[in-house]
């Protein structure tokens, strides 16, 4: 079990590293190539500027340190880097969609659009018996609007085409424009259940761009509020694969403790989902050491209810055997894709951001590592379990004496361009922005569902059709976070 | 025995009671337009073990042709927008569309951008509304509660 316990509630905190440079279109992608060679992780991609002068910016992450590097397109043609990056690839799709980006050497079939001929895309399956299953964008319960082409022979999946981005409300265009403090709220509402990563990644983010750094005390509260909506969603996330193989007990017990883990957010902070809870270069977050204290006595009674859930569910023998084998993802295909979070490490692929997060509290932590990582449905709920010990102590440890306003310190020069790595409770989401003063030009959030969907549908293949849903529930991805 | 269920039967039909006062029930479709996911936890969480949207009479249904209510979530973008009026055609009458939460009632802080096709209310009858970003569980079920008492006298 990982039990990560940080070192002192004032652990230091400190500035990420942060480059940028810009390399000329020819050079592109031996600027990318060079900085994967050097051990660095692609962050994110987009394009940015006005249509008749699109730049493009890729990220990418290394120990907590950021390396941009920025490229003016001759005539809205770019080399692609979908070879040397596979996790780039609905990166460049989506540049090409919203700023008509041509990547040469590749096919960027439409994904923010929907094209109506099916052929645009779907990959084309031929052969005896095969035939085509259409899920969506409505779905039976009550789940988040996406679009699932089946490809089938029987009962078994050949391929998954996603057809996602049926809730794109433009998001990052109608931050454009506004000041710093302001477009926090359309980071935020990019999803109710990721709302603090996303806050906190923003936040980050611009005061990176500002030159600021978070007091101790502001990270200790931003800490308390990523780790608070770790605990909902992770209890959430295993009662929902419960329910995935009709397992009423498990969900409902589940269900049980993630409002009870919603009600000490209310108590906490005044909000279920921890809405306006974080501020950019500020926290006006105040918790009384009493509150605080309540608190901690009802985490402690719902991690001992959680442990006497999940004993339940590791030792029922016909849950096990419907997780078992079912949507594997090997550590191979895992890294190819560029997954993250719990999903990822439950295909043995580490990279906890929280390991390397100098802006919050998390020195000393060492992620949860899974007893069998074997990528499937099973290891992947595991993970959520096994999460779970390391958050709850965080919680415990870091709401000792409750929380107080804090505010952030001058760490250096202010730039334009801010970037800062977040791990949710589906892994890392990494926001990017620009800012002309005080106003921002562009947003871009690119969140750790979106780095998983594809995933998804790898899962999926050469299983059978009804194991989708538990598959799908799993991963337990936000279509929210992804199409923004 | 025949005979006196027949007298009762036609003492009640003389009598011309009303049907009873009690609530009835309904059937509620979900439809998340663009929504943050909020609501549908909530939504999720009142249907859920403390809730128990079902106690009341509300059923959440899998298909808008079981449904009579029409509950929908978000602030209706243009990818979803064709789906949502399928979903209301495909539902009997009489038909109840309610809009759930601040989004869906065009109070959200996107108040409009290209992607959007809402609100809600220009594309479809909007009788019934529930505020809240998100609605509580509570909420939710104080703002459908009333549609039973009216089906059962309707």
């Amino acid at each position: 079990m990982g039990g990560g316990r940080p070192t002192g509630s004032h652990a230091e905190v400190h500035a990420d590293e942060a480059d940028i440079r810009s390399a000329p279109p020819d050079d592109w992608r031996d600027a990318v190539a060079d900085l994967l060679s050097r051990g660095y992780t692609f962050g994110s991609l987009h394009a940015t500027g006005a249509p008749d002068a699109v730049e493009l910016r890729a990220a990418f992450i290394r120990n907590g340190g950021f390396q941009m590097v920025t490229c003016r397109p001759a005539d809205r043609h770019a080399p692609t880097i979908v070879d040397l990056v596979p996790a780039a690839d609905w990166d460049e799709r989506e540049a090409a969609d919203l700023s008509g980006l041509v990547f040469d050497g590749r096919l960027t079939r439409p994904l923010l659009k929907h094209p109506g001929q099916l052929e645009q895309w779907t990959t084309t399956v031929r052969g005896r018996d095969t035939h085509q299953v259409a899920v969506g964008p409505i779905h039976a319960g009550i789940i988040e609007s996406g679009h699932f082409r089946f490809h089938v022979v029987g009962e078994r999946i050949l391929r998954v085409d996603l057809q996602l981005f049926y809730k794109h409300r433009g998001l990052e265009r109608a931050a454009v424009g506004r000041e710093l403090s302001e477009a926090l709220g359309f980071a935020q509402r990019a999803c109710a259940a990721c709302a603090v990563t996303n806050s906190v990644a923003y936040a980050h983010a611009c005061e990176q761009a500002l030159g600021l750094v978070p007091s101790s005390d502001l990270a200790r509260a931003r800490t308390v509020l990523l780790e608070l909506e770790r605990l909902y969603n992770h209890l959430n996330d295993v009662g929902a694969a419960c329910a995935g193989v009709g397992f009423s007990p498990g969900s409902m017990v589940f269900a049980a403790l993630k409002e009870r883990a919603q009600r000490v957010n209310q108590a906490l902070t005044g909000h279920r989902f921890l809405f306006n809870t974080v501020q950019v270069t500020r926290s006006d977050l105040e918790v009384n050491p009493q509150s605080a204290r309540a608190a901690r006595v009802e985490l402690r009674e719902i991690r001992a209810a959680a442990e006497d859930a999940w004993r339940e569910v590791l030792f029922h023998g016909s849950v096990q055997n419907r997780f078992a084998g079912v949507g594997v993802v090997t550590a191979a295909n895992a890294i190819t894709l560029g997954m993250v979070g719990p999903v990822a490490r439950a295909s043995g692929v580490g990279g906890d951001t929280r390991c390397a997060s100098p802006r919050l509290v998390y020195a000393g932590f060492k992620s949860a590592t899974p007893l069998d990582p074997g990528g499937d449905v099973r290891a992947r709920v595991e993970m959520r379990a096994l999460e779970l010990p390391a958050t709850f102590d965080l919680l415990d440890t870091l709401l000792e004496g409750g929380l107080g306003r804090a505010a952030s310190e001058p760490a250096g020069e202010p730039v334009a361009t801010g970037m800062a790595a977040v791990e949710s409770p589906r892994g890392r989401t990494f926001c990017t922005i620009e800012r002309s003063g005080p106003a921002i030009t562009r947003l871009r959030l690119r969140t750790s569902s979106y780095a998983n969907w594809p995933a998804v549908a790898l899962a999926a293949t050469d299983n059978l059709l009804p194991e989708f849903p538990l598959i799908n529930k799993s991963f337990e991805l936000c279509y929210a976070c992804c199409d923004r | 025995m025949f005979l006196l269920l027949r007298d009762l039967y036609r003492t009640r039909r003389q009598l011309a009671l009303q049907r009873p006062k009690q609530p009835s029930s309904l059937a509620v479709r979900h439809v998340d337009a663009g929504s943050c996911n909020g609501c549908e936890h909530e939504l999720a969480a009142a249907a859920g073990p403390h809730y128990d949207l079902a106690r009341f009479g509300l059923s959440i249904v899998a298909s808008p042709r079981h449904a009579d209510v029409l509950l929908v979530t978000g602030p209706v973008t243009v990818h979803m927008r064709a789906a949502l009026l399928a979903a209301y055609e495909a539902m009997p009458e009489p038909r109840i569309v309610a809009a759930l939460g601040n989004c869906a009632l065009g109070r959200g802080i996107l108040a409009a951008t290209d992607a959007l096709a809402g609100p809600l209310e220009d594309l479809l009858p909007v009788t019934v509304r529930i505020a809240g970003c998100p609605p509580t569980p509570e909420q939710i079920i104080t703002g459908l509660e009333p549609l039973l008492h009216k089906a059962a006298t309707t």
